[in-house]
């Protein structure tokens, strides 16, 4: 299955970026691209939200720490939002729902 | 479909019924897996969080072979699933991978690379057979002279 995008920028440095699918080691770089084109220096936060992807794996969950340290090395927030509970889940077995600052609601 | 090259069905034995598949080891098939996945965890009758992390050891598996053992090229992997009623740990959902790679990895090597939560550690295919090794209740590879044969148990737990 393709995965599909759809990103919101606004004025204030602040990007969304909706995630639909499954993103997997084939879909992953997909992602991957799309984070980066995000992550530049203006934007100082980036939500990556996640409530219509119900299946992550591990090139996933990697995709996302690449975002997170990107997003830190400019000083920026990377945030998670509206996760399904599959990805949480895969999250918390990663030993990595602690290191993601994850909201509740996909905004 | 490509994917799936050759299949068949064993199951006059009531307590075990097995489906083998020949599989290439490319994009179309971790699709073909999961598919396999959902209705074999449904008829174990485990719920949707052990469901999804059944899947997620095939498809971990599946693409360490892949991307690890062929390189990312197409290569052969025999597949065999099978719900076995009287499994040593009671009533098990067993999967089976064969591959026919010479190349000299084993999971132990790769998982030296995923060590818990610092990011820094975290690559793709080491926390993917950490995540492996967490989910399934047994996972052990056999080298042999011309491959690897893996082999994945799962377990219904609890209230499931």
């Amino acid at each position: 299955m393709e995965l599909q995008f759809e990103c919101k920028k606004t004025g204030n440095g602040s990007a969304s970026l909706k995630v639909i699918g499954d993103v997997t080691i084939h879909t992953s770089p997909k992602l991957r691209e799309q984070l980066k084109a995000l992550l530049v220096p203006d934007t100082h936060e980036v939500r990556v939200l996640l409530g219509e992807v119900e299946f992550m794996d591990s090139s996933g969950i990697a995709t996302l720490v690449e975002g997170l340290r990107w997003s830190r090395a400019s000083g920026g927030r990377f945030v998670l939002a509206g996760l399904h509970d599959n990805v949480r889940d895969v999250l918390s077995l990663a030993k990595l729902d602690s290191v993601f600052d994850i909201e509740e609601c996909s905004g | 479909m490509k994917a799936g090259m050759g299949c068949s069905c064993s199951g006059e034995d009531s307590q075990v019924e097995t489906l083998t598949c020949e599989l290439n080891c490319e994009s179309k098939c971790i699709d073909f897996l999961r598919s396999v996945v959902v209705i074999m965890t449904k008829r174990m009758g485990m719920n949707p969080c052990h469901s999804n992390r059944v899947a997620l050891a095939v498809d971990e598996l599946f693409a360490n072979i892949a991307e690890h053992g062929y390189a990312g090229r197409p290569g052969r992997i025999e597949f065999e699933t099978r719900i076995d009623a009287h499994g040593s740990k009671g009533k098990e959902l067993v999967f089976n991978f064969r591959d026919y790679t010479h190349s000299d990895w084993t999971y132990q090597e790769c998982e030296t690379h995923a060590s818990g939560c610092e990011p820094r550690a975290i690559t793709p295919g080491g926390l993917g057979l950490k995540l492996i090794r967490e989910v399934a209740d047994c996972f052990e590879q056999q080298k042999l002279a011309d491959g690897n044969r893996w082999h994945l148990t799962f377990c219904v737990h609890g209230s499931e």
